[in-house]
């Protein structure tokens, strides 16, 4: 095993059980306050936005680019997922598509 | 220890884990496929144990392996779990603080959504949630496991699998748009990420994005509130 995933795994690891068990913990009335609270809300959204958008519009190297074949599987896929909510379904089309445009662009 | 309550909760399981398998099956095919090994895909599984952060992550770690921004990432995903956390916490007052640990540890959106269906199952019945969370993580683990196997097995790049995890994770961010606030957010986002991912080095831009829509969360709401 490589030593740096070594640390990867622990760094998530302590920074997962935390929020998970500092509240229980502590088993007083602290409860998360109501600006926080909305501000948590988001950050999914945030984090998954931050991943994606990249792989559609920065190439390899870094630079911005326009990546064709990653967009028109994307959006296929966004849609499927904002009418089905299924899972299995978007990764079979993602492939299908990334693959079918291979031989098309 | 309570054995008839753990078996209760191990059978109450059963949809957890047979939501929890194939997922855990992608995973380990695609962590495999960004280079991890089947036992260190083990055992972030084990300690980890956190779906949407492991499925960042090994994109993270596919595009280079940098630990700090990787953790703070995962930091900032897992904060939700504070009101998780928050809210169970009053079933347990009665429950020794070890068990608590082990309890909190294992506690995941599921899980969490499973106990709270029905809270007269687990106010202070810690056996029940033990049994209910062990089962959940092993079929974690277990299917991760054989995914990573499995993974080894096939050719990564061929048959659209390189948009396999984008396709994967595009499902999850729909699936967390619960209002036009949400999907505003998502194109704000989508913007500072880009614009972040310009102009600096690594994989801060993730962070960024992150701390940034916290804050315009905050404010978007505050703002909604007083209206």
């Amino acid at each position: 095993m490589r030593l740096e995933m070594v640390w990867i795994i622990l760094g998530m690891a302590c920074v997962t059980f935390i929020p998970r068990f500092l509240p229980m913990a502590v088993f007083t009335k602290w409860t998360v306050p109501e600006r926080l609270r909305w501000g948590l809300d988001y950050i999914p959204v945030a984090v998954l936005s931050a991943i994606i958008f990249p792989i559609l519009f920065f190439d390899g190297g870094g630079s911005l680019h326009f990546q064709s074949r990653a967009v028109f599987a994307a959006l296929p896929v966004f849609a499927l997922a904002w009418f089905a909510r299924s899972i299995w379904g978007c990764v079979i089309l993602g492939m299908a598509m990334y693959w079918g445009l291979g031989f098309l662009l | 220890m309570n054995h008839h309550q753990f078996r209760e909760g191990m059978k109450a399981a059963t949809p957890i884990v047979l939501g929890y398998l194939p997922v855990a099956l992608a995973f380990g095919v695609l962590a495999r496929g960004a280079g991890l090994s089947p036992l260190e895909v083990g055992l972030m599984s084990l300690l980890v144990y956190a779906g949407a952060s492991q499925f960042v992550a090994v994109e993270m770690i596919s595009k280079g392996m940098v630990w700090f921004p990787i953790v703070l990432t995962t930091f900032f995903l897992n904060l939700r779990h504070l009101l998780m956390s928050s809210t169970f916490s009053l079933h347990f007052n009665k429950v020794p603080l070890r068990i608590v640990a082990l309890l909190s540890a294992q506690l995941t959106d599921e899980s969490f959504a499973m106990a709270m269906a029905d809270p007269s199952k687990i106010a202070n019945r810690s056996s029940y949630v033990l049994g209910l969370q062990m089962i959940s993580q092993c079929a974690w683990v277990v299917g991760t496991v054989i995914g990573a196997f499995f993974g080894g097995l096939i050719n990564q790049e061929g048959y659209g699998i390189p948009f396999a995890l984008p396709s994967l994770l595009i499902c999850l961010l729909v699936l967390q748009i619960k209002s036009s606030i949400h999907l505003g957010m998502m194109i704000l986002s989508g913007i500072l990420s880009l614009l972040f991912r310009w102009v600096l080095p690594g994989n801060w831009y993730i962070v960024l994005t992150a701390v940034a829509i916290t804050c315009a969360g905050a404010v978007t709401e505050m703002l909604r509130r007083r209206e």
